[in-house]
């Protein structure tokens, strides 16, 4: 560890660090642009100079190895200047496009300007006219007036998504960046680059003129589309999901997180089921929450009394552990069969952070042992079962069974009962005796286990109002179909004290611990 | 808790004459008449000595100052000048304003799809008005806004629309706050450049 000296303060510092990261770690603000903690340095943008006690001049301190008994000024009237003095060049050019920009608000130009800026032009002179709107990508639009030519995109086109699509083009004052002519930006964590950017000159088209920032609530989440467990911030505003953003968790997702994650959040906003119906055949009659919950618990329990080989559980991988545990438990005591596994949708993956599983707690199915073990009735023999007319009746949740089982209808025509817990509006619940509004990530609270069986905290973005989580669900029909459950909603903390208590992997996991970053299991 | 005398002016005693009634009433008519006279002979000779107006049919000039309700520019191509920004939405401490923005193929890619204002809890503050970047939204002088339907209070982009000439006088009104003289206008600038 190095010590040194920042505006009168003695901190200490890892050796071989850079001064501006560990200035960032200490709390001391020093603008940047160009430097991010998980790309190369680059020393473009000239923002983070500090005055460094020996040095002949100012010193950009994103390149500047900490050393041992250094004297750092970060914020004294000459490094104020000097920061003035680069805001001053930037903005000769930059279009006065705050109104109609989305960064606006989160926009690092913005904030620096209103805190070290001159708030006044000198410069009389037309600016600099250059390409809007250019169409560099599927998911990504440009603006070329607006960049500051930082390069965080093409350092990150080459060392994360190593695809290299972007460069700066031509020298000096008429430098741009663009795509390679005949390339496009089309990589699979392109909208990464319209994170970074600190302007307004890479922007998301899916967020493109949808909503203002500030009126933006964020939450703290995790993605729910594939088994890496992204840390995202789920950003809602008039009681709809507006964007999802990465998070930064240097165990998971560094600072990233994939196109087809960040887009995959419509299911939330649209073509939800909100009541139960009952009854096969469209449109099913809607029922309340007890007629429903009745009818769901006399057919399965029916069958459950006669032969507990008649019933089968399907396990959605999207449930958190709090809920696969009470599903588990409400499979075991309320139907009393062995027969479940978990219907696992399945894509394409790479060796970044895309994983094969398009769901996000398959590994903790398979840990509270919610899946199908070897040597046990898996869902391709559960759905035999179904064929040969042996199993007679489904308690589904979620619907990737049906695409699992290649969208046969005859399948599920054959079922006697079937009762489906499903948050969209999907083919499937045109066969189901009883369907039961489940809940999206984004509206509960409890954790998933990623791929490398790391637990992590999903937190409630959305306010579902009156009602139920799929955890309630479980507890109702468990009690119609004779558990012991003591009355009272469904609790994932205390839940998750049970699953701590009965499964040794997760003996080190708590509520709090979970909370922030995460906490892995421990291999057995 | 401080205490603090205040004085306070109590009618006087009841003079004789006030007590006999019919004599007040003379008295009451004779100021009544001289108003009446002196009104109607000023009103034959064309010459106006009361302050009340004949609204609605007469109206009272308002100065610029005066805020009524807020509407949207329209610009003389038919279009809003607003941007749908948001930042009127933003200061509004009533939350009244409502924007869903949108793209457009034109040079300036925003606008407001939806813009509704609820005057029903509008109550004219014009913070809206200072808030915005573009001159977009202005108080004008409408007030007559009340409305027997409860859905009539909203009022949706294509009714808060006003001509920009018609609200020439607000907007120079408060053009006052920010003009500059020292700032040199376009066309200055132009010509400086051609100098060169
Ligand atoms: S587009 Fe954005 S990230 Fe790329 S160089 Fe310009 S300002 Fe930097
Ligand atoms: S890699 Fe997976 S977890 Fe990460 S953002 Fe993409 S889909 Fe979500
Ligand atoms: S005048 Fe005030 S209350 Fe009315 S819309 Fe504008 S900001 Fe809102
Ligand atoms: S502040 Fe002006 S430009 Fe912005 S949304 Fe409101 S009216 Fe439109
Ligand atoms: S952050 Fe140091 S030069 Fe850009």
């Amino acid at each position: 560890m190095a010590k040194i000296t920042v505006d009168g303060t003695v901190i200490e510092v890892p050796d071989g660090s850079m001064l501006l990261p560990a200035l960032l770690d200490h709390g001391v603000q020093v603008p940047h642009y160009c430097f991010h903690p998980k790309l190369s340095i680059d020393g473009s943008c000239r923002m983070c100079l500090v005055k460094v006690e020996g040095m002949p001049k100012l010193t950009i301190s994103c390149n500047t190895p900490v050393r041992d008994g250094m004297v750092v000024d970060s914020r004294g009237p000459e490094v104020a200047k000097a920061r003035q003095g680069v805001l001053e060049l930037l903005l000769v050019n930059h279009p006065l496009d705050c109104p109609i920009c989305d960064q606006a608000g989160e926009c690092y130009l913005q904030d620096y300007a209103f805190e070290y800026g001159t708030r006044e032009a000198r410069t009389q002179e037309p600016r600099r006219k250059l390409l809007k709107r250019v169409d560099i990508g599927p998911r990504v639009v440009l603006d070329q007036e607006r960049c500051i030519l930082c390069r965080r995109c093409v350092r990150f086109c080459r060392e994360i998504s190593e695809t290299a699509e972007l460069a700066v083009f031509n020298m000096g004052d008429r430098s741009v960046i663009d795509t390679f002519p005949g390339e496009a930006l089309t990589n699979d964590y392109s909208i990464c680059t319209a994170d970074i950017c600190p302007v307004g000159a890479l922007l998301s088209k899916d967020f493109h003129h949808k909503m203002r920032v500030w009126f933006i609530d964020e939450m703290e989440s995790i993605c729910p589309s594939c088994a890496n467990g992204c840390n995202i911030k789920i950003g809602t505003a008039r009681r709809e999901i507006q964007r999802l953003l990465p998070r930064r968790n240097d165990a998971v997702n560094e600072t990233w997180m994939c196109d087809y994650g960040r887009l995959r959040y419509g299911f939330v906003n649209d073509d939800r089921v909100r009541v139960p119906t009952v009854g096969r055949g469209t449109p099913a009659i809607t029922a309340t929450w007890d007629d429903a919950l009745d009818e769901a618990a006399r057919r399965l329990g029916a069958l459950a009394r006669t032969d507990g080989r008649a019933l089968a559980a399907i396990v959605s991988p999207h449930l958190t552990n709090e809920e696969l545990f009470v599903y588990g438990q409400l499979v075991a005591g309320g139907l009393r069969t062995a027969q479940r596994d978990a219907a696992i949708p399945l894509g394409p993956a790479d060796d970044y952070l895309i994983k094969a599983e398009k769901a996000a707690n398959g590994r903790g199915a398979r840990d509270l042992g919610l899946a199908a073990r070897s040597g046990e009735l898996d869902l391709a023999a559960i759905r035999a079962g179904v064929e040969t007319g042996t199993i007679r009746g489904l308690l589904v949740t979620g619907t990737d069974v049906w695409e699992l089982w290649g969208e046969r209808a005859d399948i599920f025509e054959r079922l006697e009962t079937l009762v489906v817990v499903a948050a969209n509006a999907h083919p499937l619940l045109g066969f189901a005796d009883v369907v039961l509004p489940g809940l999206t990530f984004a509206e509960k609270n409890g954790t998933f286990t990623n791929h490398a069986g790391r637990v992590q905290r999903i937190r409630r973005a959305l306010d579902p109002g009156e009602q139920p989580s799929d955890g309630d669900i479980f507890l109702a029909l468990g009690r119609r179909l004779g558990m012991e459950i003591p009355p009272g909603p469904f609790e994932p903390a205390a839940v998750l004290r049970e699953i701590v208590a009965s499964v040794p992997a997760y003996r080190d996991v708590t509520w709090d611990a979970v909370g922030g970053l995460g906490v892995p299991t421990i291999e057995a | 808790m401080a205490s603090r005398v205040v004085t306070v002016e109590r009618p006087p005693r009841l003079r004789a004459v006030d007590t006999m009634g019919p004599l007040l009433i003379v008295r009451g008519l004779l100021v009544t008449a001289r108003h009446f006279f002196r009104n109607l002979f000023a009103f034959m000779r064309g010459r106006r000595t009361i302050a009340t107006i004949l609204y609605p049919e007469e109206k009272m000039a308002w100065s610029p100052a005066m805020r009524g309700m807020p509407v949207l520019v329209q610009m003389e191509n038919g279009k809003e000048r607003c941007v749908a920004c948001g930042l009127c939405e933003w200061a509004c401490p009533v939350d009244c304003i409502t924007i869903y923005p949108a793209e457009t193929a034109d040079e300036i890619e925003r606008y407001p799809e939806i813009f509704d204002i609820d005057m029903s809890r509008c109550m004219f503050c014009g913070f809206c008005e200072e808030a915005c970047p573009e001159e977009a939204i202005v108080m004008s002088q409408r007030v007559a806004i009340a409305t027997t339907e409860w859905r009539g209070s909203l009022w949706h982009k294509r009714d808060l629309l006003v001509p920009v000439h018609e609200l020439d006088p607000r907007l120079r009104y408060i053009r006052r706050g920010y003009d500059r003289p020292d700032v040199p206008t376009p066309a200055q600038t132009a010509e400086r450049l051609e100098k060169r």
